[in-house]
């Protein structure tokens, strides 16, 4: 394995502790609830108590009337064009509160503002809603049946958009292949919980003449482009401030109806107000993820090779598009991911995005690919079984080799670079496959079966212009941007567009910087998460942060190091090209240097100190997009061992393991925080977290006494390998990597599952797989307790 | 998730805790509060006076004699999972209390909170009921005592009349020949029991005692079982009459969850049987 | 309103308060100390976690009311708590936090558990940190930073 041991003065490959920690472990970190301001006001929501009905009318109790708003007197609101702009795809607006229908139960339909959030809901709790019941649709599949009932009734059905990938000729191979695997699978609908949920304040800043709107958000910037055009005020008079954020997983990075409804009810109040989401709202009526339906066949030679994919997806996609993306990434994602890394020459695909009376899918960590690598995974190990192989011997026969990258795929993903079946062994070899294969024969002394489960992803990160212009996105993340400032006493300030929200951007960052300008990390400050600040940046989301961010930082500061030797060189008497920069200091080949402080020093208070020709003030703003727009890919073998109570379906993990490669880590420590993270939102998809619904659109699961999230005690300890296979389109060779670690562990985990019955052909194909459903699987295998 | 508004009192005596309660339409106690305050956050519950038991003198006492161990009502599940209170059982109160929720909870709730409650999911009415523990009540006409079985009626239903207060549980000392078992079922570590198995062998020629709890009523002796048992029974025929039982405790059950009683059951008595 | 006389991180105070307010949003909002965090507010996460009488507790399910006469210590109290300056160490050193948010009563409760747990194994510390819910990292961390104080308070003479 590859061990990161960055030379004397490198900063890249160093695992520097963060420097996020110190505000968080004294209890001073800022996040937007604990901002106190005069006057300050709280909102909560009236909020539809039914999946879906038409909402005929609404009576305010006569001694609270003026703090009750409806959607009429918020407003007006300008409608968000949310989604691609692609042909067939269904535009639809998610009304700020609703106005004559509602379409899941949670949705907002008054805001009301209190002095405080107890006396807010004392109000809500007083308004009586008019409601006629409608019939609710709250199953995809059932969902695009002919007599569904309809949720947008100028559709003329419940698609937001019917699409799909085609590539060779799959009906052919059907017709010969001498082995198909057929299987519906199913990946519920969770929510996303970061510890924080969402919140706002806004006010109106006099002196400033504009909007100030303290937001969780994961990018202030996109976010302030969202609120000046909703609320239709001039972008120059809104200023976004994400302070720290406590987590986000990608849910925060759309903006919903209840934070523009804060900003509107700031400018009808004249005071500050806020909105501090709690969780049952969260639970609720915050973005929802993952609910995809495959049904899929894979089409196989009798020596396992993959020929042929086909069938249908169905991504539930709730009631409503978010803006800015909509609703469509799921399905384009899960379909273009389906094949992994796998040589599968022809593919028959269909995706359908569905509409049903839940809340809006958004964005979570790993986005559609968790779904199909579950799909794909599974079915990968369900030939192997078929076939009587094991089933990473399925996986060697059919991935993609290093030999053979760049390699497109029958979707068009070109993954890059890297080693995957070498991946595959270390897990294999990790996990001690062969030691678990031996205890299995002997059989476990509690009665219980352990199986191990391998899965492996391919995380494409950095793509840019072209592959977002081909997705039709409305804002297009295919840049980020960086100012760096030298100030007066040789230190320096990183403004970025990114947002930090637990993935230690601060530090990383610092790390790039450090390595540019040779300066020591402690004298660089980092900032980001304020319009008023940085430059224009799209966001952390889609593991793009590191690569975009860190090669904007890279590249302002290399033009800043031009300038600061040209300087340096001049005050010591030696040509700027024969200078290098050496731990803050400007360096000749005689050995003769001139600190960082006094260039600094120079080009803002000592004008006459710099050469002739040169401007002062040390600045510099640059944009990054890597150099191939495909973008590059990060992957990674999970592999799980579970032990299954056969009586009750109880599964516990014992052990997990990850071998993975993200190209040049530039903090290693950050990223086995990252995989370790994403990991255990993996092991929530496949063993706990669901938010179930009934037929009439009520959620089942509201609180955290229904909700499960895995704790200390059921996660396993988590062991990392990593390989390091550098990009060569980014800077330094970096990989985006933040998501991939939520992407295998529900295939991981279902594929152990299924290995601990392998023998019976037990199926356990829906997350997530809860002790009842692992019954169900049990009992439909007739396997003996 | 705020709470509604409310009074607040917190009587002294136990006479004007009778007072405040009776004397107020819509008025709750209020125990250690770990399971009262989130209703009222999510506003299932809207007492207009919340009274407060907690100054109440000797609900935190435990007194004991040679045959049984009085615990007070007060005492939380932490003092009992510490073992700072006598415990008649021989260790089982001890295990039962360090696995309610989470310890920060088990700091401030209490056993006669819990058994008040009388949530099904809950601990102490599964494992009382096993000990064969008697409830001591007070009310303003004085104090009366109830057998668990007759205490608990049903999922959040007991026996308490307006006005009254759980002052304690009077619970059997267990002999030195004794053994008990305790196998609790829940998604994870501290969330609500999917099934409990609890079991006391007396020893002394009492018969055994069986109970399932977490169904969807109220715990249950298991009688058929607790026979078969007694009799020495293992194997099929003891798993025949536990499936009777377990029918009968929760009719409604279906194969899931008699699953679970069944596992839980059977292994809480292969704990109180093995060597 | 109700009056109450407490000591919060070491000083008496005298307040008023509503009933119905809860221990968090006393702290939060009447005495303006953030760093106790509102996670779930029905007592299921624990990034609410203080002490009251030395005595780890979630402020969200607890009345204000009843902190009357009582001692209570939240983050901004710990931070020359000998122990809660090791245990941050060893947080910063084992990557154990990220986006910071459970944290406060993620060292409330670990605290807690070295008070009770002399060099807790890890088995202990997983599942005495059961009701701390971390969304980020995985807990790895947290067990490990942990594990560390636990280890070097053990090799301490005393």
């Amino acid at each position: 394995m590859a061990e990161t041991k960055p030379a004397p003065g490198d900063w890249i490959g160093a695992s520097l502790l963060r420097r996020e920690d110190a505000r968080f472990l004294i209890g001073k970190g800022q996040f937007v609830a604990d901002i106190r301001l005069p006057g300050l006001e709280d909102a909560c929501f009236v909020r539809s108590p039914m999946g879906h009905a038409s909402l005929r009318g609404l009576r305010r109790p006569a001694e609270w009337a003026e703090r009750v708003y409806t959607h009429d007197e918020l407003g007006p609101f300008q409608a968000l064009p949310a989604g691609p702009d692609i042909p067939g795809y269904r535009n639809v607006a998610y009304p700020v509160l609703a106005t004559d229908r509602v379409c899941f139960a949670g949705q907002p339909i008054a805001a009301v503002v209190a002095p405080t959030r107890g006396e807010a809901e004392d109000i809500a709790g007083l308004v009586e809603l008019d409601l006629d019941a409608l019939p609710a649709v709250t199953d995809a599949v059932l969902a695009m049946a002919p007599d569904s009932p309809r949720i947008h009734d100028a559709w003329p059905d419940n698609a937001f958009i019917t699409s799909g990938a085609r590539a060779g000729d799959a009906a052919a191979v059907a017709a010969t292949a001498p082995v198909r695997i057929t299987r519906r699978l199913r990946m519920n609908r969770q929510s996303i919980v970061p510890l924080e949920g969402r919140a706002a304040l806004a006010y109106w800043d006099h002196r400033l003449d504009e909007l100030v709107v303290y937001l969780s958000t994961q990018g202030a910037h996109v976010m302030r482009l969202g609120i000046a055009q909703a609320l239709g005020i001039s972008e120059h008079k809104v200023h976004v401030i994400a302070p720290d954020v406590g987590g986000g997983f990608g849910g925060k990075n759309r903006l919903t109806p209840e934070e523009i409804a804060v900003c509107a009810l700031a400018l009808k109040r004249g005071h500050p107000v806020r909105w501090i989401e709690d969780r049952r709202e969260h639970l609720m009526a915050a973005p929802q993820a993952r609910e995809h339906v495959y049904d899929l066949t894979l089409y196989a030679d009798r020596d396992g090779t993959m020929l042929a994919l086909e069938g249908d997806v169905y991504i539930d996609a709730g009631a409503y598009p978010l803006w800015p993306t909509g609703a469509f990434a799921e399905a384009s994602m899960a379909v273009r991911n389906l094949t992994g890394p796998y040589r599968i020459r022809h593919i028959a695909l269909r995706n359908h995005t569905v509409a049903t009376n839940k809340p809006p899918m958004g964005p979570y960590r790993g986005v559609a690919r968790p779904g199909a690598c579950f799909a794909m995974e599974r079915l990968a190990d369900e030939l192997a079984r078929e076939l009587g192989l094991e089933p990473i011997e399925i996986r060697r026969r059919n991935m993609v080799t290093a030999g053979e990258m760049p390699y497109v795929t029958a979707a068009g993903m070109r993954l890059d670079n890297g080693d995957y079946p070498a991946s595959l062994d270390e897990a294999a070899r990790s996990i001690g496959l062969d030691a678990i294969r031996a205890r299995q024969r002997t059989g476990e002394p509690d009665g219980r079966r352990i199986g191990v489960g391998f899965a492996f992803y391919t995380e494409q990160s950095g793509h840019g212009l072209k592959e977002w212009a081909r997705r039709g996105a409305r804002v297009m993340p295919s840049y980020e941007t960086c100012t760096v400032r030298m100030l007066p006493d040789g230190s320096a300030q990183v403004l970025v567009g990114i947002q930090n929200h637990g993935q230690g951007l601060e530090t990383t960052l610092s790390q790039i910087a450090a390595q540019e300008l040779r300066l020591d990390p402690a004298r660089i400050a980092v900032r980001h998460g304020d319009t008023a600040v940085s430059p224009f940046g799209f966001g952390t989301f889609a593991s793009r942060s590191t690569v975009f961010a860190g090669g904007a930082v890279a590249r302002s500061c290399r033009i800043l190091a031009e300038k600061i030797r040209r300087i340096g060189g001049h005050l010591i008497q030696t040509d700027p090209v024969e200078t290098r920069l050496e731990d803050g200091h400007v360096v000749g080949p005689s050995g003769a240097a001139v600190s960082f402080a006094e260039i600094g020093r120079a080009a803002h208070v000592r004008q006459e100190m710099m050469p002739p020709g040169v401007d002062p003030v040390l600045e510099a703003t640059a944009t990054y997009e890597p150099a191939d727009s495909s973008g590059t890919f990060s992957y990674s073998t999970h592999a799980a061992l579970v032990a299954v109570d056969p009586l009750t379906g109880g599964t516990e993990l014992l052990d997990y393991v990850v071998a993975e490669d993200c190209g040049t880590m530039v903090n290693p420590l950050i990223v086995d925080g990252q995989v370790t993270g994403g990991v255990i939102q993996g092991i929530g998809t496949a063993l706990y977290e669901e938010v179930p619904y009934d037929e009439s659109g009520q959620p089942l699961a509201t609180t955290f006494a229904d909700y499960h999230m895995p704790c200390a005690t059921e996660m396993p300890r988590v062991r990392i390998s990593h390989f390091v296979t550098p990009s060569a389109i980014t800077e330094y060779g970096i990989k985006g990597m933040g998501e991939g670690g939520a992407i295998a562990p529900p295939a991981a985990i279902a594929n152990a599952l299924a290995d601990a019955f392998r023998d019976s052909g037990a199926q356990f194909n829906e997350t997530p797989c809860t002790p009842r459903r692992v019954v169900a699987a049990l009992e439909a295998a007739e396997v003996p307790t | 998730m705020k709470p509604p508004a409310f009074d607040y009192a917190r009587p002294a005596t136990l006479p004007e805790a009778f007072a405040a309660l009776l004397g107020t339409e819509g008025a709750m106690a209020l125990g250690g509060g770990q399971s009262l305050l989130p209703m009222l956050g999510l506003r299932v519950a809207a007492p207009s006076l919340l009274v407060d038991l907690a100054r109440l003198p000797g609900l935190r006492e435990v007194t004991e004699t040679a045959a049984r161990i009085r615990i007070g009502a007060g005492v939380t599940h932490a003092a009992i999972e510490d073992g700072v209170v006598a415990d008649p059982s021989r260790g089982m109160l001890r295990r039962v209390a360090a696995g309610i929720a989470y310890r920060a909870v088990r700091n401030f709730g209490t056993i006669g909170g819990a058994v008040a409650l009388a949530d099904p999911a809950a601990d102490w009415p599964a494992c009382l009921l096993a000990l064969d523990a008697v409830a001591i009540i007070a009310g303003p006409d004085g104090e009366r005592r109830l057998p668990l079985e007759a205490l608990l009626l049903g999922a959040y239903t007991t026996a308490l009349e307006a006005g009254e207060i759980l002052l304690g549980f009077d619970v059997p000392r267990l002999g030195a020949a004794s053994r008990w078992g305790w196998c609790k079922l829940a998604r994870k570590q501290g969330a609500y029991a999917d099934s409990i198995g609890a079991v006391v062998l007396p020893g002394d020629g009492a018969p055994p005692r069986i109970v399932l709890g977490a169904t969807t009523s109220r715990p249950a002796l298991l009688p058929h079982a607790a026979a078969a048992l007694a009799r020495g029974e293992a194997g099929a025929t003891l798993r025949d009459a536990l499936l009777g039982d377990i029918e009968a405790a929760e009719p409604d059950a279906d194969s899931y969850r008699r699953r679970c009683h069944l596992a839980t059951v059977q292994r809480a008595i292969a704990q109180a049987t093995s060597a | 309103m109700t009056r109450i006389n407490l000591t919060l991180n070491g000083r008496a105070q005298h307040r008023e308060v509503e009933p119905r307010q809860t221990l968090a949003d006393f702290l939060r909002d009447g005495c303006d100390l953030t760093g106790t965090h509102l996670g779930c507010e029905h007592g299921a996460c624990g990034a609410c976690t203080v002490l009251i009488d030395g005595l780890p507790a979630r402020s969200c399910i607890h009345l204000a009311v009843r902190a009357d006469g009582c001692d209570v210590r939240s983050i901004e109290g710990l931070r020359d708590d000998p122990l809660t300056v090791l245990l941050r160490r060893h947080f910063h050193e084992a990557h154990a936090l990220q986006c910071g948010y459970c944290t406060p009563g993620m060292l409330v409760t670990a605290r807690d558990i070295l008070r009770r747990f002399p060099a807790p194994d890890e088995a202990t510390i997983r599942r005495e940190l059961a009701g701390q819910i971390c969304r980020c990292t995985g807990y790895v961390g947290i067990v490990e930073a942990i594990r560390r104080a636990g280890a070097e308070l053990a090799n301490q003479p005393s």
